[in-house]
């Protein structure tokens, strides 16, 4: 498109994008909202991890397209996330009311529909994103944990390798995509031992080796029930994983008291009348 | 009579039934007519049952790009990138679509 033919910032194109989430669970998380989206869509894109969940998602809309078949082994992921985006513009553009509907949470760990909808609002066209239940609001509710008492850090495996993050192991620890930690090319789904070997030594440089992990994956069909395994850490790379599976570290150590933040917290309640 | 999806979102969004014990979920999906399969599966608490009545059809669920080290490296895709920034809602813009 020609830059100079967008419309001003004040003005907005026929044709617009919804990105919603489908939630984890096939039946109990979808909201009103994204319901009405996919049902008022003109055009529906599905990228969802479960086939029966995308036959459900099929009943609410006559025009439902699955963005599974631009995967391929081999392919960069980044040139099909891209190929989505085209996709889902192309029908924005035609003048098209788009829904693009991804499991759990459309913004979370997913860059088509952030990118999606950058493009559609700088082309001047209707765009918003409706959140969805995530794999990571399952896991709070499935293992028990909340991320406010101790802290929570959550990392994509293979971004805890590339980058010099700092890990707090009085907090808990989340990481997302462990099955294919190491992949720099994006075009594998799965790496191995080896790499979750890699993944173990950069751990063991804040937790024992026999620390106890919880892997971790949600109910996908209300039939299941969520799958829950914990092994020490130093099994891990012998470990098989699925690619729907999530790494938790429990806290490793107390936390340790802030005695100086105390102390001049102290002094401002003295202040202010409330010691 | 409810199909096997149907049954699916049924029991998806009633409480009763998504905390029901499997012997008693089988007992009400048994009197309302349900498939086998979905009764094998409830049964056995394994999804494959249900291969036999939708196939079995592998996806792929990775729809990340290894966080955003991918684009604050612009050339490794042979592309150029620019680490995102969060955009700006568009709430104050008048639309025809409302």
């Amino acid at each position: 498109m020609n830059a100079t033919s967008l419309p001003s910032s004040n003005e907005t194109r026929h044709g617009s994008l919804a990105c919603v989430g489908m939630g984890m669970t096939l039946g109990s998380h979808l909201t009103p909202l994204s319901r009405d989206h996919i049902e008022q869509a003109d055009v529906v894109f599905a990228a969802l991890s479960d086939h029966i969940v995308e036959l459900w998602l099929q009943r609410m809309n006559p025009d439902v397209r699955s963005l599974q078949p631009y995967y391929a082994e081999g392919k960069s992921r980044l040139k099909t996330y891209r190929e989505w985006v085209d996709l889902i513009m192309t029908e924005v553009r035609a003048g098209k009311r788009v829904c693009a509907v991804f499991y759990g949470h459309p913004g979370i760990f997913a860059w088509s529909p952030h990118k999606a909808i950058e493009i559609a609002r700088a082309e001047g066209f209707h765009a918003t994103m409706e959140p969805g239940i995530s794999a990571e609001d399952c896991l709070y509710a499935d293992l028990g944990l909340d991320p406010g008492r101790f802290g929570c850090q959550h990392f994509e495996a293979s971004q805890l390798l590339f980058y010099e993050h700092r890990l707090n192991p009085a907090s808990y620890v989340v990481l997302w995509q462990a099955a294919l930690v190491g992949d720099w090319s994006l075009t594998r789904f799965h790496t191995g031992s080896p790499y979750r070997q890699v993944l173990v030594d950069r751990l063991s440089e804040d937790y024992p080796l026999d620390h106890e992990v919880i892997i971790y994956h949600g109910a996908t069909l209300p039939i299941e029930q969520p799958h829950i395994r914990r092994v020490k850490l130093r099994d891990l790379p012998e470990t098989e994983l699925s690619s729907q599976e999530t790494v938790v570290l429990p806290p490793a150590i107390a936390l340790k008291p802030n005695l100086a933040m105390r102390e001049r917290l102290a002094e401002l309640d003295k202040e202010t009348g409330f010691a | 009579m409810a199909d096997t999806i149907e049954w699916l979102e049924t029991i998806g969004k009633n409480a009763k039934l998504r905390h029901a014990a499997a012997e008693e979920l089988v007992h009400t999906l048994a009197q309302a007519g349900a498939s086998d399969a979905l009764k094998v599966a409830v049964a056995s608490g394994d999804r494959s049952a249900l291969s036999v009545e939708f196939g079995h059809k592998p996806m792929k669920d990775e729809h990340s790009t290894t966080g955003p080290g991918h684009e604050e490296e612009p050339d490794h895709d042979g592309d150029k990138h620019v680490p995102t920034k969060p955009h700006k809602p568009d709430h104050d813009r008048p639309s025809r679509d409302r």
